[in-house]
């Protein structure tokens, strides 16, 4: 990885911004349908997918705030959710949030095959990446019209290769 | 707005405002013809669109539920959205990256050229690139397409510049390519500002659409009525068998009959083909302009596939038009390379969001992450090739119906050996690109949902080959036309979206010609 800092990235101003939550497990006091161990296990589980060592615990809570949302909207989805709970708790002797990576890794390998696993695993990808705080993390700039796009903030300003010739 | 009455049956009825639609409605509309323009989705403008990959998705996408079958990657990774395009005035102009490239001779004559292929129904298309060739001038000045008319080409990119050190290296003719976006102002739209959204709407207007150019220009003709959030269920016709009326459901619930002189369908492959299905009568009963069984048939969505490198130094792809680069040395069918037919190789980029989303859908792990974290030194390389039509590979109609009392589209895809054999010869010169330029890995992205959706309704010499004659009127039905995709009559490797304009240009003359002659 480069030393560079990364540039900083920015939400359409007319999306609303991401959720503020508490830091502490009172995070869970803003969810509309899941109780704390479906929240918390969703967001071990969302970790386990994609373990980013340097992104804090606030963006798969985030993550799984969204969960809740489309789960209070959909209650197809909301029953997805718990379904992925009770698989994952029944695999081993102790439930999911007890257990080391590995077996939390086996576990989900496990039940790959199943609807409720791709609902989460699909779902996590969807609103981790959407997340302004890993965009940040990741170097993806995001919404740029409002700030007159690239042309005079470096479309072209990669200087490690060789440049093109005019009019190529 | 000019308005017609309902019971008025002296106008033409077109369905859906996208390149085919909005264009043909400016086109006859330019020649005096009234035309009522049909369109499912909501009027938005530059203001109501965001520079938002997920946010512009949501905006812009025909987002009802269908179904896939087939061993295409798109049954697993899709299969409720295998088919992608847009409902919204528009359509899905206000979506593309806007490549514009010609048709080449031998790809009209895909029969003749290619020869007998085991599974595959190809057939020559009826019109010939001479006869196409004053239409894609046409398509062309009035889409501004780099390259042509004196306009100058996109200056390169960050990710240009990693697509042209590997294609330099290997020895191949590489340049940004030609696309309907404004290098420098032209016909009242602005120059790129390189704002790296135009697949959300494009806010800034410098890449044509029919949003911002062809259907203002109708309606100031006083001879063109939009109707959006008018989505059609059935194509009526008469005792004679001719189209006689649209039937639509508005915004609010309320069902209309529009009666027409003439109706075109231009809702995409999925839609129109769905639209002649459903209209089944007692003359039609596998549904209109379907006597000789070709509707919802030889569904066509290209070869479409990314390989996303990792560098060791930024990138930065997200920054700049998306898809400014085009390599050609492989689009002339070359039997040597133990395939048929060719591919445009072109740049691609996404933001993270889309990404991570398509990279491999389904792939989790430390692997993932060690490449997604990555986003800053990634840069994209994209092909569309040529892929073979099957009868089999179709749209049908299943049990379930719609919030509108149509059945489900299910679209079935089993990959021709063809289309695998060119599948591997583009993922090997992508990667062979990218190494060349320094790629420390590369990944192999499927196909994500189909945007290149063709020839599901295709044009034919004979009516036992085809839906359409050569004109995208129905065999069956002399005043009911198509103009999308769905017409084609063999896929061809290039971006659709300039054929699609230049036939609405040829087809607004044939109609404008008929009805002055008093036989449309």
């Amino acid at each position: 990885m480069t030393e560079t800092p990364m540039p900083t990235a920015y939400k359409d101003p007319k999306l609303p911004p991401p959720v503020a939550l508490p830091e502490g497990p009172d995070w869970v006091g803003v969810l509309k349908v899941f109780d704390a161990h479906v929240a918390e296990t969703l967001v071990l589980a969302a970790r386990t997918l994609y373990p980013h060592q340097g992104l804090p615990e606030r963006v798969y809570r985030r993550t799984i705030v969204a969960f809740d949302g489309l789960a209070s909207k959909l209650p197809a989805v909301a029953q997805g959710f718990a379904e992925f709970v009770d698989l994952v708790d029944d695999a081993m002797p102790v439930p999911f949030r007890e257990l080391s990576e590995s077996y939390r890794v086996n576990g989900l390998k496990a039940i790959e095959g199943t609807a409720a696993f791709r609902l989460v695993q699909r779902t996590t990808v969807r609103f981790l990446y959407d997340d302004i705080e890993v965009w940040q993390a990741f170097g993806y700039e995001g919404a740029s019209v409002h700030l007159g796009g690239y042309v005079n903030r470096g479309f072209n300003d990669l200087d490690w290769l060789p440049e093109p010739p005019p009019g190529i | 707005m000019t308005q017609y009455e309902l019971d008025d049956s002296g106008v033409v009825v077109i369905v859906g405002s996208g390149a085919g639609g909005g264009t043909l409605a400016h086109e006859l509309a330019k020649r005096g013809v009234e035309v009522v323009l049909l369109e499912a989705g909501k009027h938005l403008t530059a203001d109501d669109f965001v520079n938002d990959e997920w946010g512009g998705y949501e905006m812009l996408s025909w987002l009802d539920k269908r179904t896939a079958s087939g061993t295409w990657r798109a049954a697993k990774d899709h299969p409720f959205s295998p088919s992608w395009s847009c409902q919204v005035v528009g359509g899905t102009t206000t979506h593309w990256s806007a490549c514009c490239y010609r048709f080449i001779e031998d790809e009209l004559r895909a029969k003749t050229v290619y020869g007998d292929i085991a599974g595959a129904s190809l057939i020559d298309w009826p019109i010939t690139l001479e006869e196409l060739n004053p239409y894609y001038d046409l398509a062309e000045a009035k889409m501004g397409v780099t390259r042509t008319n004196g306009l100058p080409g996109l200056p390169p990119n960050n990710n240009f510049k990693v697509m042209y050190a590997g294609a330099k290296a290997l020895g191949l003719n590489v340049s940004t390519g030609r696309h309907a976006i404004n290098s420098i102002p032209y016909d009242g739209r602005p120059a790129t500002t390189q704002d790296g959204f135009t697949i959300t709407g494009d806010k800034v207007g410098s890449r044509w659409s029919t949003l911002n150019v062809e259907i203002p220009r109708g309606l100031a003709t006083g001879k063109l009525e939009l109707r959006p959030r008018a989505r059609v269920t059935f194509i009526e016709h008469d005792a004679a068998g001719k189209a006689s009326a649209v039937v639509y459901v508005d915004a609010d619930g309320v069902t209309h009959r529009q009666k027409a002189r003439a109706v075109v369908l231009a809702g995409n492959c999925v839609e129109t083909s769905r639209l002649l299905l459903h209209s089944k009568s007692a003359r039609f009963p596998d549904g209109i302009a379907n006597g000789w069984g070709h509707a919802g048939r030889h569904y066509l969505r290209h070869i479409i596939q990314t390989v996303w490198s990792i560098f060791d130094k930024p990138v930065y792809m997200h920054r700049g038009e998306i898809m400014g680069g085009m390599i050609d040395d492989f689009v002339r069918h070359d039997p040597a390379r133990g395939y048929a037919g060719g591919y445009y190789i072109e740049m691609n980029s996404m933001g993270l969001p889309t990404t991570a989303a398509f990279l491999d859908p389904g792939w989790w792990g430390r692997d993932f992450v060690s490449v997604i974290e990555q986003y800053r030194n990634m840069a994209g390389i994209f092909m569309s090739g040529e892929d073979m039509p099957q009868p089999g590979n179709r749209v049908t109609l299943g049990e379930e119906l719609d919030a509108f009392g149509v059945p489900v589209a299910n679209i079935h895809y089993d990959d021709h050996p063809n289309d695998l054999k060119l599948r591997v010869h583009g993922y090997k010169t992508l990667s062979a690109i990218h190494a060349a330029a320094g790629a420390k890995r590369s990944i192999e992205a499927p196909s994500y949902p189909a945007s290149h959706n063709l020839g599901s309704n295709r044009m034919a010499a004979k009516a036992e080959d085809g839906v359409l004659d050569g004109n995208g009127r129905a065999w069956e039905v002399p005043n009911l036309f198509i103009a999308d995709g769905s017409t084609f009559s063999t896929g061809g490797a290039c971006n659709p979206t300039l054929t699609i304009v230049a036939l609405a240009i040829r087809q607004a003359d044939f109609m404008a010609k008929q009805m002055a002659a008093g036989e449309l």
